[in-house]
């Protein structure tokens, strides 16, 4: 076993460890936060107040 | 003019439309492999017991080929005297054109009566 | 309309201050040129030279020029557009404003393909350039799996923590990239290099004459691909009126040196029959130079250049999927911004495993193939957007960040030199093409007989701006 297939488990762990931080994130966002607050974004909304198109 | 209300999707059903765009998907892309019409044709003509001179080589190009690992022009030939075929027919060539004006014609004018709806009700009701 | 109340309950989709949470505006011009030129700069470590194996050297150059026509006029055209809709989903939303709903759900389609196999392609890429590097040290077969997928998760790791030290990231490995061709360049050259440079000796006659060069543009769409992404970082610019025409035709034009560089050198160095099939060029050029300095870097190049590619495919595919989330085109499940780093973290979670399947189970040419595709149907769909934008809303109409001069020029270039790219790519990948607009048929009738129904009409057009002209 040289320096490669170690590296080959590395980078399994490494990737499995992002999942998991993604995922354990995810759905501790979504169990803390009400879909309301979430899903509040809407397009344009900074223009409406600050843009002018008017000329 | 009556506001149009959508009805709310159910969970199941925003899953099963997710699911329905995946297969599109993924059918377009493994349909024309399955099939084995995906890729360009490329065909070598490869003479018998090439020499750099008869595979058109000049002193430069040879000492390169040299440097990228091809020691005899035996090995290079196959590279060299490789080359697509861009024959096509006036038929396929011509369904090709249809299909793409189609398309975007299609697409237009759908777009063009669900963009009317939008506009009379956005500016309509103030 | 101009004179609406902006505290007015009345108003569709924008209840006023009813974001809570939004995207985070941070960016700044310079973020924006390493979004576009991070993105695209790949094209020049590797793809860009199966152009000069569709049609010899010069055709390559020419393509690459004509090419670079192309993209200048998507690049005026984008920023024009752009300037005046800034909203995440860049195209998606022009089209929604300006054309109409189901030419929406296709450009955001396009977007979202075209970056998704991009980044699938980037990550081949990586794997490719490891396994390399470990059979240089003495490792044969090694498995490149791994490293495909650990590329894709850090990258959606980082683009799920926040933008800005996502595009932080790709403007310093971006910038790292651009200096290795610059590098590569200036220590070939007559000046440093000597004569390392063989153009005269080199260079043959077109191999296929002139049905070579139209061929060629196929693969010379790949010196640029994804310059248009600019657009989607628009809501999360300080100042897109300003920073995203900046950003957008800076980045077309590092493209534009950098592309002709490229070809200047690997010509020089290579016969183009090998070069026209070459795995990675640019590493391939400096090894030819003869210089371990040289190779180390132009590697260190390749890699980052994928990342940086990756990287702005996951930012960008993710926030045209949003975009069509929240306006129900999509489940609106995906329309959620995390509130912390305030980003679209569904849609970033959600193209994660599709990703994995196409950089894992397909073929890399089925993929860029898939992406160059997606692109070319975009950049028809563009002429056609500005030519309505200028009709349905005249200059004086409507205040925009930047006017694209000489209209409809560009426009009616830009319409021409598509044509000419679906004939290149008809040249050899014909049966891809129709496979991939009847699946865009079907996916237009989808929307058009099933999913409309569950979106707001009024809602989806946001922009504070006055009726369009003849509705």
């Amino acid at each position: 076993m040289d320096i490669w297939n170690i590296l080959e488990y590395v980078a399994w762990a490494a990737s499995a460890a992002f999942g998991l931080i993604i995922v354990a994130d995810w759905l501790r966002t979504d169990s803390t936060y009400s879909e309301d607050v979430l899903m509040s974004s809407r397009e344009g909304e900074l223009e409406a107040m600050t843009e002018e198109h008017k000329i | 003019m009556a506001r149009y209300e959508p009805p709310t999707q159910s969970k199941l059903g925003q899953i099963v439309d997710v699911i329905v765009l995946l297969v599109l998907t993924i059918g377009a892309l493994y349909i024309p492999l399955w099939l084995g019409l995906a890729g360009s044709a490329q065909t070598s003509n490869v003479p018998e017991n090439p020499t750099w001179e008869s595979l058109g080589q000049n002193a430069v190009m040879v000492e390169k080929w040299n440097q990228l690992g091809y020691a005899d022009p035996a090995a290079a030939a196959e590279l060299i005297t490789s080359r697509f075929d861009y024959s096509f027919s006036i038929g396929s060539l011509l369904m090709m054109i249809v299909v793409i004006v189609g398309y975007y014609a299609i697409m237009l004018r759908f777009s063009e009566k669900e963009y009317r709806e939008v506009i009379s009700e956005k500016f309509n009701g103030e | 309309m101009t004179d609406f109340d902006i505290t007015s309950k009345e108003r569709d989709g924008m209840a006023p201050h009813g974001t809570k949470v939004g995207l985070l505006r941070v960016l700044g011009p310079a973020h924006v040129w390493a979004l576009g030129v991070g993105i695209v700069l790949v094209g020049e470590y590797m793809g860009w030279n199966f152009a000069v194996g569709k049609g010899g050297a010069y055709a390559a150059l020419i393509a690459c020029w004509f090419a670079g026509l192309l993209y200048s006029c998507v690049a005026m055209i984008d920023s024009e557009v752009t300037s005046t809709v800034a909203a995440a989903g860049g195209q998606y939303t022009q089209a929604k404003h300006i054309v109409g709903p189901l030419m929406a759900f296709n450009v955001g389609l396009y977007l979202v393909f075209a970056y998704t196999m991009l980044e699938a392609a980037n990550a081949i890429t990586v794997g490719f350039l490891i396994d390399t590097v470990a059979v240089m040290s003495g490792h044969e077969g090694l498995d490149q799996r791994p490293f495909i997928v650990l590329a894709i998760m850090f990258l959606a790791w980082l683009n799920y923590r926040g933008v800005l030290a996502t595009l932080t990231f790709s403007l310093v490995i971006t910038a790292i990239a651009f200096s290795a061709i610059l590098i590569l360049f200036l220590a070939t050259s007559p000046v440093f290099g000597g004569d390392v440079l063989q153009h005269r000796a080199l260079m043959t006659d077109l191999p296929y004459g002139w049905l070579g060069i139209l061929a060629a543009m196929h693969f010379g769409l790949w010196y640029y691909l994804g310059i248009e992404g600019t657009t989607q970082a628009a809501e999360e610019v300080r100042s897109p009126a300003r920073a995203l025409p900046f950003g957008t035709l800076a980045g077309i034009m590092t493209l534009l040196i950098a592309a002709t560089l490229t070809w200047y050198v690997c010509v020089g160095l290579m016969p183009w029959e090998y070069l026209g099939q070459s795995g990675v060029p640019l590493f391939d050029a400096a090894r030819m130079s003869g210089s371990t300095g040289l190779m180390v870097l132009l590697g260190i190049g390749t890699l980052f250049a994928t990342l940086a590619s990756a990287n702005g495919c996951i930012n960008d595919a993710s926030r045209a999927w949003f975009a069509m989330g929240r306006d129900h085109y999509l489940p609106s499940w995906f329309g959620a911004v995390h509130p912390k780093y305030r980003t679209p973290y569904r849609s970033i979670i959600f193209l994660v495993p599709i990703a994995l399947i196409f950089a894992l189970g397909a073929p890399l040419d089925q993929v860029i193939t898939f992406s160059i595709l997606s692109g070319l149907l975009e950049y028809t769909f563009m002429p056609i957007n500005v030519i309505l934008f200028r009709r349905k809303w005249p200059l004086d109409a409507i205040k925009r960040g930047y006017e694209h001069p000489f209209h409809p020029l560009p426009a009616l270039v830009l319409l021409c030199l598509c044509g000419i790219a679906y004939f290149a790519v008809f040249l050899g990948y014909g049966t891809q093409l129709v496979a991939m607009i009847a699946f865009y048929i079907v996916v237009s009738l989808w929307f058009h007989f099933w999913r409309y129904r569950f979106v707001r009409r009024a809602a989806q057009f946001t922009m504070p701006w006055p009726r369009p002209q003849g509705y």
